[in-house]
């Protein structure tokens, strides 16, 4: 009986240790500036500039990553066909990829490749615009919101939609009006979780869309930029407001889950 | 198999770990310069068996980081402007700093140069795809702004300036990968991919451009420090300068 409250209180411990220090950190990014310096930042047309970019390409980008997370997530979660764990294991794939790599391997898809020209041809031009931001923020967020959709739809349990399929509706029919119901909270947690990604990513961004200041610089490139400028009053003020950002997104995602 | 993997994590973070703690020398430089100062650390090291921590970024940065009270010993930033700066407010020893190298502002192409720029001027063709760096930001991007205005440019060029990349790393990457038709990098710089081939070099009139000097300079926090002292003479000793041209550097006239 000892031994097993002890390895309680151990466990608890690490746990508020973790905890800790993480608040430590996060704290300390609120204590260093002064509040004046972060509301004269909030107001500049630099950060206005970038807050507006992040906001609406993220919001686009994840109106696209669920375009696809939901069909996407259906299929490898209830579908058996050929070559299932390959298409399985490169979907997932730019979750282990660092953001970089990813960013280079965009850029060479896009750029001046077959692809790339093929797109320029009928005007739409991706590297070093905001398109090409929101074409980053897409491929870093989309395999997360596809992982979650797809364990979404594997605890819905599949009776209940055979038993929509014998009163005579088709596959569509019980997808729209059985399956995306019951898929609910999980489609809240993964548009938060994908729009929470597309305001973070950076490394993809900053190679595929250069990262020129009043341009394309969404707020985690407005940071990196004022650090290698030495303005460390805007790059915290960056960071508060990234915290915030993600902060509301965790907080949505606990209670969306609470909800599964 | 597992023992061993634990005790090699275990060694390696140690080893890690004392030598970012354990340093006895903090220096701060430009990116640009890493390839030679990496040279020169390794050597100082061995004959002087101590431990340096080189800290590479943007010349606005390592002054950024400096005007936040990090601790450094010995400044090598891309242009002597951020060294002249950090004089004014009393960060650097006057008597330490030493002129060093030149660093060349060129125009690099892809291999081939497929846009057929021959000069400055080139860079104002219509639908020439320029890359430029940050003017705030490396000291490239502060100097490339000032080459143009200087010849009257600015505006013609600033037209098809694509991108302005907030480091020159990410600039070469672009050249090299073809993404534009030229950027104004450092010489030194291109020396090295052009020696793999991935670029080409179109250099800029002497008297159209700006040529910048790299200083080292001992600052205030590593007045006491004796391997600073020592590492901020080797820099600009014969033997340092021939490291500084064997990866393109041109040495100052003395």
């Amino acid at each position: 009986m000892r031994q097993v409250s002890l390895f309680r209180a151990v466990l608890v411990f690490l746990s508020f240790l973790i905890t800790g220090t993480l608040l430590l950190a996060i704290g300390s990014f609120f204590m260093v500036p002064s509040w004046s310096v972060v509301w004269e930042n909030l107001q500049s047309p630099e950060l206005l500039f970038s807050l507006r970019l992040s906001l609406w390409t993220g919001a686009l980008s994840t109106v696209l990553v669920m375009l696809f997370a939901l069909p996407v997530g259906y299929t490898l979660s209830r579908f058996d066909f050929p070559f299932k764990g390959c298409v399985k294991a490169i979907v997932d794939l730019p979750v282990a990829f660092p953001e970089l790599v990813l960013g280079l391997c965009l850029l060479l898809c896009f750029g001046q490749s077959f692809l790339g020209k093929w797109l320029q041809s009928m005007g739409i031009h991706v590297v070093f615009t905001q398109t090409g931001i929101v074409v980053a923020q897409f491929f870093t967020a989309l395999p997360y919101a596809i992982r979650i959709m797809k364990s979404t739809y594997d605890y819905i349990n599949p009776r209940l939609e055979f038993v929509s399929r014998s009163l005579g509706y088709s596959l569509f029919e019980t997808y729209v009006n059985v399956t995306l119901p019951l898929a609910k909270s999980g489609i809240m947690a993964a548009t938060v979780i994908a729009f929470a990604r597309c305001i973070g990513t950076f490394g993809t961004v900053l190679i595929l869309a250069g990262g020129s200041a009043g341009k394309t610089d969404t707020l985690p490139i407005t940071l990196y930029l004022n650090i290698s400028y030495g303005n460390m009053g805007m790059a915290l003020t960056c960071g508060i407001i990234l915290t915030i950002v993600s902060f509301l997104a965790i907080f949505v995602f606990e209670k969306a889950e609470a909800g599964l | 198999m597992k023992r061993i993997l634990v005790i090699g994590l275990v060694l390696g973070s140690i080893i890690l770990a004392g030598t970012v703690f354990g340093a006895d020398l903090k220096v701060y430089a430009g990116a640009g310069l890493i390839k030679p100062m990496e040279e020169m650390r390794l050597l100082f090291e061995k004959e002087h068996n101590c431990a340096i921590d080189v800290h590479y970024g943007s010349s606005g940065e390592l002054f950024g980081l400096l005007s936040m009270g990090q601790p450094c010993d010995v400044l090598i930033p891309g242009a002597a402007k951020y060294t002249l700066d950090a004089l004014k407010n009393g960060w650097i020893i006057e008597k330490s700093i030493h002129k060093l190298v030149k660093h060349v502002p060129v125009i690099a192409v892809p291999k081939g140069n497929p846009a057929h720029i021959t000069s400055l001027e080139n860079l104002a063709k219509p639908g020439i795809r320029v890359a430029l760096g940050d003017p705030k930001g490396p000291a490239i991007g502060r100097v490339a702004k000032k080459i143009l205005a200087k010849n009257r440019l600015a505006e013609q060029v600033g037209k098809n300036v694509t991108v302005l990349a907030p480091t020159v790393n990410q600039l070469l990457i672009y050249v090299a990968l073809e993404q534009v038709d030229a950027g104004i990098i450092w010489g030194d710089l291109v020396t090295w991919a052009e020696g793999e081939g991935k670029v080409d070099v179109v250099t800029i009139d002497r008297q159209k451009n700006i040529i910048k000097t790299i200083p080292t300079a001992l600052t205030t926090h590593g007045r006491d420090n004796a391997f600073a002292k020592d590492f901020n003479t080797f820099l600009a000793s014969s033997q340092g300068l021939s490291i500084w041209k064997k990866w393109g550097f041109e040495p100052c006239d003395r």
